[in-house]
């Protein structure tokens, strides 16, 4: 005990003994900026201070030897650098440290890109506007209309970006492809979205010059991103004019499991609202979807998701080809399946992969006649990225589609139209960032097509360039093939893909509540399929002649700072678009394009009502059509579209539980839209050809839901 | 040689002591200087001074969580939507840290509770919907934990407190939860000098204000 008592002082004198080192300096980035509140210190010792509002900063320390000097602030890599402290009394060093990637003013490659994500912070969008945007009526597809690049047409319903078709737009779920999307149509009737949005966590709606790990797609692509595992058990049950849906969802530790269902008719909602169909069958249908999430070791993500769906519908069509009125009824049915795993593979590699099936049929009878067409895919993908070092990302992988179709036709005897489709691809994409303010991507894309026979390569390449704190310019050029639609290459399997080329450049300006953006494109499109005439079953008659090509300037405006508690955005697209396909007697506007697209959406929430409101304002000027009564081709042009939707979320509690009241009026002012018109085959004794105009099935819908969660 | 040994021992548990009391000593003048901030340098300066002792005791969760506290402050004083973002997160990392080396303590919870809010007021109309749910989450864990934590009373009754009326919330509502946090805040023994006692002054201040609006 003696020893400890003599011990005890001395040891305490030698500490306070020892010389002190003081030690100074300024903590700077790479600019020569100062970090102000930078911490900086010893290793191992509580000495150390902040940096002050010039950078500079100073303590003293009574360590010896050689020690470790550590500077860290937010937003910035640690510094650490060898000190000896030994040699002098005084140190002065200046500490230069090294931004982090992933922040929000970061320099990202956007051309043609509009994201909608709940999980990153510098987005346009999130799925929330999505399922609250009064005209989409909850479709992501029609949310997406919102967006400048995307023409109004009002009587198809899918997604047609700058010039293109509707089958242009390629819907992939998870990075896998989904073969049918779309719910199945009658002619002149619009169509949407099987999923709901609420299944999803994100959506990358891209309107041109997308990475190379999409192929098959001539204009746009869609890759929606499935929820990720859930952490919160809850169930919920809905009551609609139009239906009633249920889901529940179960949670464990390291998975989820969802479960919901729908059945939807749209009987009382056809008494309610005015129709403009003669409907023999109101439509009606029943989904169900589930989704199974598990979280394998620390960053592995396998995740199932299964949908069914049936549907049926009946109405009269007055066929103007053949003058008479026709019973068409139709029925689908369709199940999708979609697995993926993704994870990390130490800490430089990262695998995707995925096995999607999919089994679609639609049953058209035709008073007599019928034709029914069974459609098959099956797709599998393997992905890598390799994390090089902190400035280079390598992405590769391989995907395999096998695609079956088969169309049984009875009509004056019996005929079947079948192909198998074996598609084969390879991508690779190196993305480089030179600088922290420049980046650039160069992508390939190889494809093999066993019933077109031939082999296409594709480059890819993009640059982003940062402007300003906020702003960027970002460039990207690509080239892209389709196959041709089943409907072409049951008859013609000679046929070559059909090619685009496209060019973007993009400004953006974005701060946390303010968006905006421009940008302009050239698209050029080549080997379209061109025929004789729409009945044409003779291969001969299908060639590669067509060819096209589209420009213009899209506009994007958000803004959910101004005004409280308020959030808008305004679209407006201008286009030119030319095309010399299909049956073309001549390069012209196709009938789906109109040269101003305006969408404004504005959303409010009412705090004294406890509600949420959101209005939708659409434009779409005239769109072109042939009249066979008058000269020349594409001759006449319909009247421009309007549409003012309204919808309401109230919030409540029913039986305690938190509920929904949810209204949505669609074409609220009753705007008398005209698509286009239908021509008789044939004039009529007085020598003209008779038309009829195609328009919305309703003039104005009211839908009312009521949503309970538990 | 055995006296030797004896005196080894003696002097390095001395220096454990010492070492010891270095932190205590350390930690003592960081609360204090913490709950004296006012701007946000002020808060920068005892956040730096947290991290720099979280470096030296891996095991202890108490200097991350006043770390992590720190940066929830800033948030609340920063005005640019973007920076208090990346406060939060710097707070969010400080904390699980923290709840990696006790994930049972119900302060932790409570704090996980209390970033949230500052979060959704960034952006309420998109984050409100997701994050009010995981924040009573985290609530409902410290309660679990720890059920007379009056930090997480305090919480639930000024959120009801600024919550409007038509959704449940208003100063009627809050009166009684103001004053149930008011008994916990009164029974309340912190564990040890450095351990987490804010909250009473704030809850002192806003039942009083409460109370004057129940009257009118």
């Amino acid at each position: 005990m003696k020893t400890v008592i003599c011990t005890l002082p001395f040891l305490l004198l030698l500490a306070n003994l020892s010389a002190q080192v003081a030690i100074s300096g300024r903590v700077l980035d790479q600019k020569q900026m100062p970090l102000t509140g930078a911490n900086v210190f010893l290793q191992g010792s509580y000495d150390g201070t902040t940096a002050d509002s010039l950078g500079n900063f100073s303590f003293k320390s009574k360590l010896k030897g050689t020690q470790i000097i550590s500077a860290t602030f937010i937003g910035y890599k640690p510094f650490s650098r060898k000190l000896n402290l030994d040699s002098t009394k005084t140190i002065v060093l200046n500490l230069v440290l090294e931004e982090t990637g992933g922040q929000i003013d970061e320099v990202v490659i956007n051309a043609g890109a509009f994201e909608a994500s709940d999980e990153k912070k510098a987005v346009i969008m999130r799925m929330f506007d999505v399922a609250t945007t009064p005209s989409a009526q909850g479709d992501i597809f029609g949310a997406l209309c919102t967006l400048p690049g995307v023409q109004k047409v009002g009587e198809d319903g899918r997604v047609f970006v700058r010039g293109g078709e509707g089958y242009e737009t390629k819907t992939f779920m998870d990075g896998m492809q989904v073969s049918s999307p779309y719910m199945s149509k009658m002619p002149d009737m619009p169509t949407r979205g099987r999923f709901s949005p609420m299944l999803f966590s994100g959506t990358l709606f891209s309107t041109g010059a997308y990475s190379a790990e999409y192929g098959q797609a001539l204009s746009s692509i869609v890759d929606m991103k499935t929820n990720s595992i859930e952490t919160e058990e809850k169930s919920s049950i809905s009551i609609m004019t139009v239906g009633v849906m249920g889901s529940t969802t179960k949670c464990w530790k390291k998975a989820s499991f969802s479960l919901s269902g729908d059945y939807v008719t749209s009987g009382l909602s056809n008494v309610i609202n005015k129709q403009q169909v003669d409907w023999i069958k109101n439509p009606a249908g029943v989904d169900g979807t589930l989704m199974f999430r598990q979280k394998t070791g620390k960053t592995g993500l396998f995740k199932v998701f299964g949908t069914f769906n049936n549907s049926a519908s009946g109405l009269n069509y007055l066929n103007t080809q053949s003058g008479v009125e026709q019973a068409i009824l139709l029925n689908s049915s369709n199940v999708y399946l979609n697995n993926t795993y993704n994870g990390m593979l130490g800490e430089k590699w990262m695998i995707k992969s995925g096995l999607a099936w999919n089994w679609d049929i639609q049953k058209f009878d035709l008073d007599k006649d019928q034709v029914a067409t069974t459609q098959r895919m099956t797709q599998a993908k393997l992905g890598f990225s390799h994390f090089l070092n902190e400035k280079t990302e390598l992405k590769f992988g391989t995907d395999w589609v096998n695609f079956s179709y088969d169309q049984k036709i009875r009509m004056n005897g019996n005929y079947r139209l079948p192909f198998i489709n074996n598609q084969l691809s390879a991508f690779a994409e190196l993305e480089y960032k030179l600088t922290k303010k420049f980046v650039t991507r160069l992508g390939a894309r190889l494809e093999n097509s066993s019933l077109l026979n031939g082999t296409t390569l594709t480059p890819r390449l993009s640059a982003a360039y940062k402007t300003g704190n906020h702003s960027q310019v970002s460039l990207a050029f690509g080239q892209f093939y389709q196959n041709p639609g089943n409907d072409y290459l049951k008859f013609a399997p000679q046929l070559k893909p059909e090619k685009s080329g496209h060019a973007v450049m993009t400004w953006q300006y974005q701060t946390d509540l303010k968006t905006f953006r421009v940008e302009g494109y050239l698209k050029k499109y080549s080997d379209l399929v061109k025929f004789t005439n729409p009945l044409a079953t003779n291969p001969l008659d299908y060639s590669n002649a067509g060819s096209g090509h589209a420009e213009g300037i899209d506009l994007f405006w958000r803004d959910k700072e101004t005004f409280d508690l308020t959030d808008y955005w305004i679209s407006y697209s201008w286009i030119n678009a030319r095309r010399d396909y299909k049956d073309y007697q001549m390069s012209a506007t196709p009938t789906y394009v109109s040269e101003h697209n305006l969408s404004v959406v504005y959303k409010r929430f009412l705090e004294k009502f406890r509600t949420y409101a959101s209005l939708t304002y659409s434009f779409a000027s005239s769109r072109p059509y042939h009249d066979p009564n008058l000269p020349g081709f594409m001759n006449a042009k319909t009247q421009s579209y309007n549409d003012i939707s309204l919808s309401l979320t109230y919030l409540m509690k029913i039986f305690r539980r938190q509920s929904v009241l949810h209204l949505m009026v669609n074409n609220l002012a009753g705007f008398d839209n005209v698509y286009g018109y239908n021509f008789s085959a044939k004039p009529n004794a007085a020598g003209y050809y008779e038309s009829t105009p195609i328009k919305s099935p309703f003039v104005r819908q009211t839908i009312l839901l009521i949503s309970i969660m538990f | 040689m055995k006296k030797l040994i004896v005196t080894l021992v003696l002097v390095s548990l001395f220096s454990n002591l010492i070492a010891n009391e270095n932190y205590q000593k350390a930690i003592n003048q960081s609360v204090k200087a913490l709950f004296q901030s006012k701007t946000i340098p002020e808060y920068v300066e005892v956040a730096n001074q947290f991290e720099r002792i979280s470096n030296i005791e891996k095991g202890e969760w108490l200097p991350l969580y006043y770390a992590s506290f720190a940066y929830i402050m800033i948030s609340f004083r920063e005005t640019e939507n973007a920076k208090k973002d990346q406060y939060l997160d710097q707070a969010q990392k400080y904390l699980d840290q923290a709840l990696a080396i006790d994930p049972n303590e119900s302060e932790l919870h409570m704090l996980q509770g209390f970033l949230y809010p500052s979060r959704i007021n960034i952006d309420p109309m998109t984050r409100g919907m997701t994050l009010v749910s995981v924040m009573n989450k985290s609530l409902d864990k410290a309660l679990e934990l720890n059920p007379d934590n009056p930090r997480v009373y305090y919480l639930r009754a000024t959120m009801t407190f600024h919550t409007p009326e038509v959704y449940g919330g208003g100063a009627a509502k809050a009166l009684p939860m103001f004053q149930v946090a008011d008994e916990k805040f009164r029974i309340f023994k912190p564990k040890t000098a450095i351990s987490p006692n804010w909250g009473k002054e704030m809850n002192d201040s806003e039942l009083k204000s409460v109370l004057e609006l129940v009257k009118k």
